[in-house]
């Protein structure tokens, strides 16, 4: 007879037995898991979700364009490259598109709520080219087929954003100048804020007249794609480039990969706080259970079909948490969109709610992982049960102790692997050694938790103590397995809070530093939707007049393409004085540009992205020119993952053709009252550009922009929660879990004459000094892995650096609070140990 | 009791054959040269002071301890050439146990508990525990939990538990040390009369001299070994 | 004459949402026609076409009808949008091929603004491009049109036999019964075609007969006109005939005409009590739905008295749907007893929109 790995009925009745003795434990322990599958599972959904509805405003964008010509610059490119592209061998259609941005009404703030935010794309387009390239985009006017030549049609999110109504007026401003007209129809299909209009009539009344943003050609058929690419690409001007739909979306994709991918790493780490849950209660269990597995171990059961037990145990606990998880995860993932938009915060994906869509292959795998994480925390436990000597467990019962020696060495090791794994560069952009670095940290310090709680306790040993402390402390360090758990718990969840905390609190702090030190002015003034025209110099001078003003600053920027695959860089023009730019605060070291190259301050994304290292020269495409430019400095910039470039405001008009500003930054004369100048700024603008301005002081953007950073961030002080409690979890885990073994002791000190109330202390006090040593630990390595966070996974992810700062009134107060939640902890799971009756322990002493 | 002890049959296999066992812990030496053979329906006592050994004794017969020298073979099956899963599945075939705590899984049933040996062996057995239960007195209470028993009940569900896979040798340490006198003296007739009626072999490790008496034979474990006990 | 050219220039005019005070130049009478300059465009008036058709036989004797047609249309919108995108004028071009053996008609069409030397309709002498289509005369006053989709395509050289015939009084053409509905109007009859057809990949020479027609005017039709009627005959001994109805919403005739043109070159033109068309027999679309009177017998009323003249088409099916962009018509090659041409019928299938 071929004898099973695992004899079913006996394995059967002894997991069953015991759920039911210890419901409450498993419980924790189902639920751990699900926590951490639902939350993986739900960023998951939510990010797909995301990109799908973003990648399809992409194509019903571009519908069947199999490419497209771009500008580089929103000044575009001149029209007559339109006739020659369209007589290109192997292009069946060529459609020219003008696209301007533009705003309607007053427009919101960010950050301010609503979705009237005043912002949205107009694009101009032929009907009779775009109707074979990208149909999506040709208005239909309701009541009447046929594409009509004239009138705007609106997007659903167009029409949100300016809250106007089909057949309604509707006030358009772009390129400095203002359009009424009226809402013809709608646009079916477009996710975006857009809104369609004759391309005449685009480039006539947004000031386009002889240019154009883009070309959306269509091959002919039988054309060979790589052919027909190369004879355009011989056509194009320095200021046009070829982008194909794929590669759009991977511009769209990278802009919001590592937001995403740090929350899925965010899930993971629930997941992983569920899985050392999962550990403690499955170690506890096998420790309690010692007796019981030393009895099936006498009796007949083989090593390895015991420690097949527990892991069975664990993978049933396992399968039970994923499929709760993964129900849990899709309506978390449904109320997520519901409430905080597609972007989890994070303001990437403005617009179109996304539809929730689950893969079976999804499920599975997140369910793997949730079984898969509960199997390998049961690994170590149901080794443990196995090699444990049955003679010596059956004679000392639960509470024998090996009282072997913890090794540290695997746990260093794993430690030593974390810090070599923290210096490799980015794999795909993204910082995956990085998180490996913190999830080996993270397991070497718990690892070495055992070793080094005796290292810690040690010197308190010799210590004379309250008789119930000193009871702890034996206990403690003789015993350290049961401890070790409970310490292995909360060094997991502390260090994980802490890594996050600092690392929030160290770049609050930087952007808050930053906000401070580009923002010195006491006016700023913000022209919208201008990229193509805004302040001119007659303008300027007069808002330089304005009574109050002491010195007054002009600044523009504009979005350049430099990489097909690559979000757009912004160049600004600023000014700058003997050593740079006045207003950006500068990093690292400086080159001296040689005399007649033009100078460029780069951010640090650039130096990240295109490699333009102080010394070295870049190309723009300005004024229909390649441009070449010296790199002189770099400067640290939060509010663009991208790339910023800037740039003397002298060779910014000079160069690009444009003496027009959007921006201005006022230091009002002593005395005078800002709010007044402020006004007195708005009332003399242009009026064409009076409904595009924002005008702000310093303290209500910081206000705006540290608004902005937490909500981004709300995600991670939610799960900074989540661990916290699991790690607690775990403390009453560890001492509910012998409260039946020590009931015995319990009676035993009664007897001696200890009261209950030593009792008790002696309880708190065990709870106090693991929450001790494990927050002293936790908090360590939480320091330590925050450095990772910091120096690594920051820079590798979204390409700027930060300046450590620790929140020392936060740990300070999160460590007294563990250390009394523990002990808190320690004395309510462990209470019922007192009220049992001494005499009954004999019986229940099996 | 049931009756007159079986012949013993000199041709028969000895039940269990222990030849110059040593065994030394850190400190000092528990015995050497150590040899006994004991025959299927033979019940042995083994008597002697605290810490000499007895435990341990068992526990190497038992395959749970290795000796530093010295033969074992159980009905036949000498444990030096098996590993740990060998000794374990002699364990399971070959040894019943009895302990003074008892050790009755709490949160299964009595018929299960009983059943163990044959569930661990990949088969039901329920119904041989069942059979079992009736036979120590305890027949129609298969379903009840351990914590409505008594003392004397449970290490009856113990002893139908040790018989039911049909061993053949019986290993008891203190069966009786937790119980008082009258429930003692019944149920060491029980384990007595259960072993002979299955023909196993017991070896009984016992302080009480009452209960010796009631051996075949009774040995004290010395320094030197094993030795007829006096009385 | 194509009068639903009209409609496309309502569709684009109504489309405006304010409509811009546009002065389109009135067709008057006593304005002489001046040629070439009259070959080519005239970009004041709001609508215009060239549009050629005729019969063409394979080497095989395989019998074919074909169709281009070049239209100019200035919508009145944008007149004053100095963008080069400006859509002061649209091209569009239908062609088709009516071929027996496939029974229904084949066709494309092209329709885009004219700029950028995409799409084109110059003045001084007929020179119309759009994309890939043209249609040109040359300098030794043939006429060459190069047209097609991936379905088919033509390739041909069309040579005047006969001098151009002015239409109307001095190619001053009335249109219903108020003088302002009227055309500047001339037709080349009696082509000489040659030139080659491509169907289904395999490209064969062909030879035949055609006609062109020339049109350019800037009024409505009469509020009350559902549709009309056309057909142009290359009789076999050299005559030409032009005969039109407008129909109203009874059915009947609101205003027709017409012309005959011997072979000696006798012209005559035709007052609407000249003219008859009795429907005869009907073919229904299975797509459309509408009934097309694809045979009719035209009673005209010549020098020598009434002829009675029974027209039969190549095939019935030659039915041209470019909804909804464009409008819905039958145009096909059809013979009467002594000469072979082309019918047009529209307003049969949906109500003329205006």
């Amino acid at each position: 007879m071929a004898e099973p790995l695992l004899p079913a009925r006996p394995a059967l009745w002894l997991v069953l037995g015991e759920w039911r003795a210890q419901p409450l434990r498993v419980a924790a322990a189902v639920f751990a898991i699900a926590v951490g599958v639902a939350l993986g599972f739900a960023v998951h959904l939510v990010n797909q979700a995301a990109l799908a509805s973003f990648a399809g405003a992409v194509h019903s964008v571009a519908g069947s364009a199999d490419l497209q010509i771009e500008a580089r610059t929103p000044q575009g490119f001149a029209e007559s490259l339109y006739p020659r592209i369209a007589h290109v061998p192997g292009v069946a259609v060529a459609s020219p598109v003008v696209e301007v941005a533009a705003t309607s009404g007053q427009i919101r703030r960010p950050g301010s709520g609503g979705t009237a935010s005043g912002r949205l794309t107009l694009i101009g387009l032929d009907p009779f080219r775009a109707v074979a390239v990208t149909p999506a985009l040709v208005g239909v006017r309701p009541g009447r087929d046929g594409a009509a030549i004239d009138g705007v049609y609106f997007s659903a999110a167009a029409l949100a954003a300016t809250g106007a109504r089909v057949g309604g007026p509707v006030t358009l401003a772009a390129g400095g100048r203002v359009w009424e007209t009226r809402v013809a129809g709608r646009l079916a299909g477009v996710g975006r804020a857009v809104a369609v209009t004759d391309i005449a009539t685009a480039q006539w009344r947004l000031g386009q007249l002889g240019r154009l943003q883009r070309l959306d050609v269509r091959l002919a058929q039988g054309a060979d794609p790589a052919e027909v690419t190369a004879r355009l690409r011989a056509l194009l001007p320095d200021d046009a480039d070829i982008a194909t739909p794929a590669g759009e979306e991977a511009r769209s994709d990278s802009l919001s990969r590592a937001y995403r991918v740090n929350l899925g790493m965010l899930a993971m780490v629930a997941l992983l706080t569920g899985g050392f849950l999962v550990f403690s209660v499955q170690s506890l269990a096998v420790a309690r259970r010692r007796p019981q597995f030393a009895l099936l171990r006498v009796l007949g059961l083989r090593q390895g079909a015991l420690a097949r037990l527990v892991v069975g145990e664990g993978l049933a606990l396992g399968i039970a948490g994923s499929i709760l998880g993964l129900g849990f995860g899709y309506g978390l993932a449904a109320a997520a969109i519901d409430l905080v938009g597609g972007d989890l915060g994070g303001g990437y994906f403005g617009g179109a709610r996304p539809v929730l869509a689950v893969t079976p292959g999804a499920g599975l795998a997140f369910a793997g992982l949730g079984i898969g994480v509960a199997v390998i925390a049961s690994l170590l436990p149901g080794r443990e049960a196995a090699r444990a000597r049955p003679a010596v467990a059956l004679k000392s019962g639960a509470d024998g102790d090996a009282g072997a020696r913890p090794r540290a060495w695997p746990g260093l090791a794993l430690l030593a692997a974390g810090g070599l794994a923290a210096l490799a560069p980015p794999i795909a952009g993204l910082p995956i050694a990085g998180y490996a670095a913190m999830a080996l940290l993270l397991a070497g310090g718990v690892a070495v938790m055992p070793a080094l709680a005796r290292v810690l306790l040690a010197p308190w040993q010799a210590m004379r103590a309250p008789v119930p402390v000193e009871l702890a402390l034996r206990r403690l360090w003789g015993a350290p397995r049961g401890a070790a758990v409970a310490l292995c718990g909360i060094v997991a969840s502390t260090s994980l809070m802490v890594a996050m905390a600092v690392m929030v609190a160290s770049f609050r702090g930087s952007v808050d530093d930053w906000l401070g030190q580009v923002l010195p002015s006491d006016v700023y003034l913000h022209l919208e939707g201008v990229e193509t025209a805004g302040l001119d110099p007659a303008a300027q001078a007069r808002l330089a007049a304005t009574p109050g003003v002491a010195r007054i600053r002009f600044q523009r920027s504009i979005a350049i393409r430099l990489a097909a695959d690559r979000p757009d860089v912004q160049l600004s023009a600023q000014p700058v004085g003997a050593t740079g730019p006045v207003q950006l605060p500068r990093v690292g070291a400086s080159a001296t540009p040689p005399p007649g190259e033009v100078p460029v301050w780069v951010s640090e994304a650039m130096v990240w992205l295109y490699d333009a290292r102080p010394g070295t020269r870049l190309t723009l495409p300005l004024g229909g020119r390649k441009v070449p430019v010296f790199v002189a400095g770099v400067w640290r910039d939060y509010a663009r993952q991208f790339g910023a470039i800037a740039m003397a405001d002298e060779d910014f008009t000079r160069l690009t053709g444009d003496a027009t500003r959007s921006d201005a930054a006022v230091d009002v004369a002593p005395g005078a009252d800002p709010r007044r100048i402020a006004a007195a700024l708005t009332a003399r603008l242009p009026p064409a550009l009076a409904g595009q301005a924002l005008v702000a002081r310093p303290a209500e953007m910081r206000a705006v922009a540290l608004q902005l950073f937490d909500r981004s961030f709300a995600i991670t002080y939610a799960l900074e929660i989540v661990s916290i409690l699991i790690g607690l979890v775990g403390v009453a885990a560890t001492f509910s879990g012998q409260t039946l073994a020590r009931a015995r002791e319990f009676g035993m000190l009664r007897h001696i004459g200890v009261t209950r109330g030593q009792v008790l202390a002696m309880l708190a006090s065990e709870g106090a000094l693991l929450g001790l040593v494990g927050g002293i630990a936790g908090i360590s390595l939480g320091l330590v892995m925050a450095q990772v966070l910091i120096h690594v996974v920051n820079p590798q992810s979204f390409h700027w650096t930060m300046d450590v700062s620790l929140p020392w009134g936060l740990l300070a107060g999160l460590f007294a609070a563990l250390v009394v939640a523990a002990a808190g902890t320690a004395v309510i799971a462990g209470r019922r140990a007192l009220s049992a009756d001494a005499v009954r322990a004999v019986r229940d002493d099996w | 009791m049931t009756g007159a002890r079986p012949a013993s049959n000199p041709a028969a296999v000895p039940a269990l054959e222990i030849a110059d066992l040593a065994k030394s812990v850190p400190g000092r030496q528990l015995f050497a040269g150590l040899t006994l053979a004991v025959q299927p329906g033979e019940v042995v006592a083994i008597m002697g002071e605290s810490g000499v050994g007895k435990s341990t004794l068992l526990n190497i017969v038992a395959g749970l301890d290795t000796p530093d020298a010295g033969r074992i073979r159980i009905g036949g099956s000498d444990l030096a050439g098996l590993d740990d899963d060998g000794r374990t599945r002699l364990r399971r075939r070959a040894i019943g146990f009895v302990f003074q705590a008892f050790h009755i899984l709490p949160h299964l049933s009595l018929v299960r508990n009983v059943a163990l040996p044959l569930a661990l062996g990949g088969g039901d057995g329920q119904a041989e525990a069942a059979a079992m239960l009736a036979r120590v007195g305890l027949g129609g209470r298969e379903a009840a939990r351990p914590a409505e028993l008594s003392g004397g009940e449970l290490q009856r569900v113990a002893i139908a538990r040790a018989l039911v896979h049909r061993p053949s040798l019986i290993l008891a340490d203190e069966p009786t040390g937790n119980l008082d006198h009258e429930t003692a003296d019944r149920i060491l007739a029980l384990l007595i009369g259960e072993s002979r009626d299955h023909g196993a072999a017991a070896i009984i490790v016992t302080h009480s001299e009452r209960a010796a008496a009631q051996c075949d034979r009774v040995l004290r474990l010395g320094a030197g070994g094993l030795a007829p006990a006096n009385g | 004459m194509r009068r639903w050219l009209a409609l496309l220039a309502l569709l684009l005019a109504a489309a405006a949402p304010a409509p811009a005070p546009v002065a389109w130049p009135a067709v008057r009478p006593g304005v002489p026609l001046v040629f070439p300059r009259d070959h080519g465009a005239h970009p004041d008036f709001r609508a215009e076409w060239w549009y050629a058709t005729g019969w063409l036989k394979t080497a095989a004797g395989q019998d074919l009808g074909f169709q281009v047609t070049f239209f100019r249309v200035r919508p009145g919108l944008g007149e004053d949008n100095p963008s080069a995108f400006a859509p002061r004028q649209i091209l569009f071009a239908h062609a088709a091929l009516s071929d027996p053996a496939t029974g229904r008609l084949r066709h494309g069409q092209r329709i885009a603004r004219a700029g950028f030397g995409l799409a084109s309709a110059t003045t001084g002498d007929a020179a119309l491009v759009i994309d890939d289509w043209r249609l040109q005369r040359r300098g030794d006053g043939s006429w060459t049109t190069h047209a097609g989709t991936g379905d088919f395509g033509l390739d041909l050289v069309m040579t005047p036999r006969q001098p151009l015939l002015v239409q109307g009084e001095g190619g001053y053409s009335r249109k219903g019964p108020d003088p302002a509905s009227a055309s500047h109007y001339y037709s080349i009859p009696q082509l000489a075609v040659r030139g080659h057809v491509t169907r289904n990949g395999r490209r064969e020479a062909v030879a035949g007969t055609a006609w062109l027609d020339r049109e350019w005017s800037s009024a409505l039709l009469d509020a009350r006109a559902t549709g009309w009627d056309w057909l142009g005959l290359n009789m076999d001994d050299g005559g030409a005939l032009t005969i039109f109805q407008v129909r109203d919403k009874t059915g009947g005739a609101q205003w027709a005409g017409g012309s005959y043109r011997s072979a000696a070159g006798v012209r005559t033109v035709l007052a609407p009590a000249d003219v008859r068309f009795l429907p005869g027999t009907r073919w229904r679309s299975p797509r459309s739905g509408a009934a097309w009177p694809v045979a009719p017998v035209v009673m005209v009323r010549l020098p020598g008295g009434w002829r009675r003249l029974p027209v039969t088409p190549l095939f019935p099916d030659q039915e041209l749907d470019s909804r909804p962009a464009g409008p819905l018509y039958w145009e096909g090659a059809v013979r009467v007893p002594g000469g072979r041409g082309y019918l047009e019928l529209t307003g049969y299938g949906e109500r003329l929109r205006m």
